[in-house]
Parts: C-alpha cells; sequence; structure tokens
C-alpha cells in the first residue's frame, strides 16, 4: 500500500451509537431530491393549517370565547406544525425490518437494538433539522406575525418539552413497531396510531379546543404529550403553574411507555421468529 | 478433533404452524378460527464442529438448516437441547455470541444501501470496538483478497450482486471472528464470481484457519469447498461424515468413457458391465465398484482394442444427495 496514500480508517474509530447517527444521517443525505420535495411539503402543510385557521376565526362574532386568540392560533398552528416535522421518523422501517427478516442482521451484531434504534432515529431527527426545520422556520417567521416570547426560562422549558415528547413519540412508535412481531403485518396498527396521532396530539387541534368532559381521558392517553405540551409552552400559551404539570405528566408517560417496550422486547426476543429464508 | 468450537445436542425447535383452508369462503373463516399444529423444524439434532473445519450444511427447502443457523446465531431460541458456540450458548448471550460469529445471509445485506460500503465497515469498527492497528490490518488482508478497493466509495444499491458480496462477506469478517456462518453465499451469483468467492474462502479457512459452516443449494460449492458435510432430511441429520466418504458410501456407480480408434471394433466380454450409450467410436460403461474395478475393466478394454482416449467420470456430491433423496436412501443413515 502506498505510504502517500491515507489508509481509508486512518481517524479513531467513533463511540458505537453516535456513529449510527451519524450513518443514518448521511443515509438522509443520499437523496436531494427528496429532500427539497420535503420542505416544499412542510411550507405547504404549514400554509394550509393557518389557512384554516384563518378562515375559522374569520367567521367568528367578535368577543367569542376562544382559548386563543387570532394571532395567537396562527403562531400556535405554525409551531405545531413544525414541531411535528422535527419530530418526523421513519416509523415503518423498524416493522418492516421485523417483517422482511432484515432483522436478522440486526440482531447477529453485538448491539443494543432499543438504543441502535433510538439512534438511528436521532440521526433522521438531526437531518430534518438541518435541512427541513431550519428554512421552514426561517420563512415562518417571515411571512407570518409571530407572536413568541422569546424569554430564557420559557424556551429553556419548551426545548425540554419538545425533548421529552420526542421520547414519548419515539417509545410509542418503537412500541407499535414491535407489535410486528406478534401481528406480522402491522399497517392498519399504524394507520390507526396516525389518526390518533393526528386526533388527540395537539398537531392539529390545541387539545384546549375539546370538550372539557373529555379533556381529562386525553391527559390519561400519551398522545396529547408529543406534540401539544412542547408547542404550547414554547409559544407561552401556558402559565407556568401549568407547564410544569404537563412537563411532568410527560416524564411520567415516558416512564411508562419506557417500561412497557422493555417488556415487550424481552417477550419479543422470546418468540422471535425470522420470516424467511 | 483440537476442541470443538460448536456444540449442538439434542437441539430441536417447534412451529407452530396453522392450517388454512381454501378458497374465498375458507379465507373468510380464517380470520376467525385457524386450525394449529406444532411442527418440528428439526428434530433431536447432534453434531460437533472442530475448531477450523469448513462443514457443508445441505438439505432441501424446509429441511431446518436456517433453523439451526437461527440458533447458532442467537436469534432463535430451541424448544428443547441445547447448543454452545465457542463456550457460549447463543441464545442466551446474543451479545456476546455475536462478536465470536461473522454471518452472511446471500439473500440480504448488512450494508448500508445509501452510504458506500466503507461507511458500513467503519461502522461495523465502531460496534465490534475493534482497535485501531488491527481494524487496518483485518481490513487489508480481506481488501486484497476480495479486491475490495475500487467498491470502497460506491453507494452499495450500485454495486454488482458479486460486487456486494464481497463486501458483505468482508464484513462478516472484520472483527475476525472465530466461527463464520455462511447462509446461500453464492446465490444468484455468475460464474466468476461464485469461483473470486470460492477461493477467498478456502483460503480463509486454509490459512487463517477460520471454522465455516456454510449453507447452501449449490453442490458444486460444497465438492469445492467441505471437507465434511451434514445432510439434513425432515429436521433430521441424514449424514454426517467427510465428503470423500459419502461418495464411497453412495456412489458406488462409475462411469467410464472410452474413445476407441476406430468405430466398429468388437468390445471384449465385460461381465456386471452396462454398456450405457454408443456413439461412433465412443461408448459409454457404466459398472458398480462392488463387482468390478476400474482397473480391471481398463486393462480388458486395452488389452482387446485400440484406444484413443479413457475418462472416468467422478460422481458428483449433487448427484449423490439428490440420489439419496429421491429413493429415500437416508431412512437408514449410515453415520451417526
Amino acid at each position: 500500500m502506498n505510504a502517500a496514500i491515507a489508509h481509508p480508517f486512518a481517524g479513531r474509530a467513533k463511540p458505537v451509537y453516535l456513529n449510527f447517527a451519524l450513518k443514518t444521517f448521511q443515509s438522509q443525505a443520499a437523496y436531494k431530491f427528496e429532500y427539497f420535495v420535503g420542505v416544499f411539503n412542510g411550507l405547504l402543510y404549514v400554509f394550509i393549517f393557518t389557512s384554516l385557521w384563518s378562515a375559522i376565526y374569520s367567521g367568528l362574532q367578535s368577543g367569542s370565547d376562544t382559548p386563543f386568540t387570532r394571532a395567537g392560533i396562527i403562531t400556535y398552528a405554525v409551531f405545531a406544525m413544525i414541531c411535528r416535522i422535527s419530530m418526523t421518523m421513519e416509523d415503518t422501517e423498524i416493522s418492516s425490518r421485523i417483517r422482511s427478516g432484515d432483522i436478522a442482521m440486526d440482531m447477529t451484531k453485538p448491539v443494543n437494538f432499543f438504543l441502535m434504534n433510538l439512534s438511528q432515529t436521532v440521526g433522521v431527527t438531526m437531518f430534518h433539522w438541518f435541512t427541513r426545520v431550519t428554512p421552514i422556520l426561517l420563512a415562518c417567521f417571515l411571512a407570518f406575525d409571530l407572536e413568541v416570547s422569546l424569554e430564557p426560562a420559557r424556551m429553556a422549558a419548551a426545548v425540554c418539552a419538545w425533548a421529552m415528547g420526542y421520547f414519548v413519540f419515539f417509545l410509542l412508535n418503537f412500541a407499535f413497531a414491535l407489535l410486528a412481531f406478534w401481528f406480522v403485518e402491522t399497517f392498519s396498527f399504524q394507520l390507526t396510531k396516525y389518526a390518533l396521532i393526528n386526533l388527540l396530539s395537539g398537531a392539529i387541534i390545541p387539545v384546549d379546543f375539546f370538550p372539557s368532559r373529555l379533556r381529562p381521558f386525553m391527559e390519561m392517553l400519551p398522545f396529547q404529550y408529543i406534540f401539544y405540551t412542547p408547542t404550547a409552552v414554547f409559544t407561552g400559551h401556558l402559565a407556568w403553574p401549568e407547564t410544569v404539570r404537563l412537563m411532568s405528566l410527560q416524564a411520567v408517560w415516558i416512564a411508562i411507555l419506557g417500561l412497557l417496550c422493555s417488556v415487550m422486547w424481552r417477550s419479543a426476543q422470546r418468540k422471535l421468529v425470522v420470516q424467511g429464508g | 478433533m483440537s476442541g470443538a468450537i460448536i456444540k449442538v445436542e439434542n437441539l430441536t425447535r417447534q412451529f407452530a404452524m396453522s392450517e388454512g383452508r381454501s378458497g374465498f369462503g375458507g379465507s373468510i373463516l380464517n380470520l376467525f378460527s385457524r386450525r394449529h399444529f406444532m411442527k418440528k423444524a428439526i428434530d433431536n439434532i447432534c453434531f460437533d464442529v472442530g475448531e477450523g473445519e469448513f462443514v457443508g450444511y445441505v438439505g432441501e427447502n424446509g429441511a431446518g438448516k436456517s433453523t439451526t443457523i437461527k440458533i447458532l446465531t442467537g436469534i432463535l431460541t430451541p424448544t428443547s437441547g441445547r447448543a454452545q458456540v465457542a463456550g457460549i450458548v447463543p441464545y442466551e448471550r446474543r451479545p456476546d455470541n455475536a462478536r465470536n460469529i461473522g454471518v452472511v445471509f446471500g439473500q440480504r445485506t448488512q450494508l448500508w444501501w445509501d452510504l458506500p460500503a466503507r461507511e458500513s465497515f467503519d461502522l461495523l469498527r465502531s460496534i465490534y470496538k475493534i482497535d485501531d492497528a488491527t481494524f487496518r490490518k483485518n481490513f487489508d488482508e480481506l481488501s486484497d483478497a476480495l479486491e475490495l478497493g475500487p467498491l470502497l466509495s460506491v453507494p452499495v444499491r450500485k454495486l454488482s450482486l458479486g460486487q456486494r458480496m464481497r463486501c458483505d462477506i468482508a464484513a462478516a469478517l472484520l472483527h475476525a471472528p472465530r466461527a463464520l456462518f455462511l447462509d446461500e453465499p453464492t446465490i444468484g451469483l455468475d460464474v466468476i464470481a461464485k469461483d473470486q468467492v470460492r477461493k477467498f474462502l478456502r483460503r480463509a479457512n486454509k490459512e487463517n484457519g477460520a471454522t465455516i459452516i456454510l449453507t447452501t443449494h449449490d453442490m458444486d460449492d460444497i465438492e469445492a469447498l467441505c471437507e465434511r458435510i451434514i445432510i439434513l432430511d425432515e429436521g433430521k441429520v441424514a449424514y454426517d461424515g467427510s465428503t470423500e466418504k459419502l461418495k464411497d458410501d453412495y456412489a458406488r456407480e462409475k462411469l467410464l468413457e472410452v474413445e476407441l480408434s476406430d468405430a466398429s471394433p468388437e468390445l471384449p466380454a465385460l461381465p456386471k458391465v452396462e454398456v450405457t450409450r454408443r456413439e461412433g467410436n465412443r461408448v459409454w460403461l457404466k459398472f458398480s465398484q462392488d463387482d468390478v474395478t476400474a482397473q480391471e475393466v481398463i486393462s480388458r478394454i486395452l488389452g482387446a482394442c485400440a484406444v484413443n482416449d479413457i475418462s472416468i467420470h467422478e460422481p458428483k456430491v449433487g448427484d449423490i444427495v439428490r440420489k439419496i433423496y429421491s429413493s429415500g436412501l437416508l431412512k437408514h443413515p449410515v453415520a451417526t
């Protein structure tokens, strides 16, 4: 080997889960056109929902009792959509690997399956932050008159609420993906999950608009902690006591779903049947 | 035998199968109830593999080959019995076992589809926590032997199947595993690519002493590579012994092709030899080694006629295995 040419593996080995995240990031970058379409798609969704709320609010009698002001609901709609884009993950990847049997390749490696998937998801998210969230965020600040107070304590709380919402979302997706071990085909489970998330997570309709009798039940489900809590904290819609309460409930849901995933994973490994071959 | 690296004792794995009703009405009924029954994919299998052995593990589709490999790689738990790889029970300590083994599934890839192969190798370096010097040494050896240089910076999805397989084999060997499991590594490869893969595997086994278990439907792979063959039939070990012995035991018949100098001489009387075909001055003869030796037949012919050429067709492992399955000879296994 020519000494002048650097060895292809000249550098030092990176920590394994960091490397999983980096490789996923690189893979995502392989399709440039897909990225541009993704940005366009994100902007389109922001446009659809802000237009929808404008139309709804312009039909209201002045002085109607609503949980948001007109500017407030537009701000919420923009950030709920950005929050949703920032948490995009390839949530059918795990179940399709289980279904096709490709999971065998993962299982013959000395890695923790949960951490491997988490770091891959973080890789996807990093990519989306760089390539979608940032340009869409900038475009929205230019296009809309957004009501955001940049109070440091609130920003810090919003970052925490986002991170916890992200964990709730990841664990929920992971649990749904693991269902493939028992049911093989999980498409209809996934559709149900999307429907519940669309309805209950606050991605489209802030939970404030639901009838007050339903609200306690919604608090007992994990969905509103994914998008509603971080968005409502960030836009300053919640008072501090309510912020603290919802963020505590986020933490409780992380614990519950984490436990559920670990029980499911243990039992899945015992009954593991790798499809095909 | 130097210490056994793989031990399989009375290994059994049952699967719950469901029997569906046929037809449209049947598939509606299937939504509500199915008849379940248990099927043994492998049934009381025993064998040991010594360090440095190259074993062919063959059987028809559904004979239980993949089930065994999945148990040995830790991704399937047996119903009963016990397996050990390098002292570890794979399905009890999957991650520890994973450090000791390398796996190639010919129909799957462990390489990242959208990235150049070097990125997958770099990730494997992190996964196995291989120290930098050892990794570079292993990589250089594999890269030379499998000619990986020009493939490293091409996204894996753009590689040909043969190129991808070379990268996949390298990926399975980067951490210098103690046992290598190959499941159909030559499937779909063209003749040249097959030959490259075989040459490399032979070298890895002979020179580096890698222990290799090879599952394949390609009997030429077995013939070219494996000193030992284990044949599975309906989940049971039907034959376990050297590939040579298999030929001796099952292929008693030999085929002799003789090219005579002129077209119409009378062949000498050859008792217990059957003339199977005659074409101009070429004659094909079949006989059993139990009745008469090849040497006897040849010397008789040479004594009576002028001969241009004589060749003996050795039996092929593939033909033997095919014959064994079709004639049901395996119901009375000779070994184990």
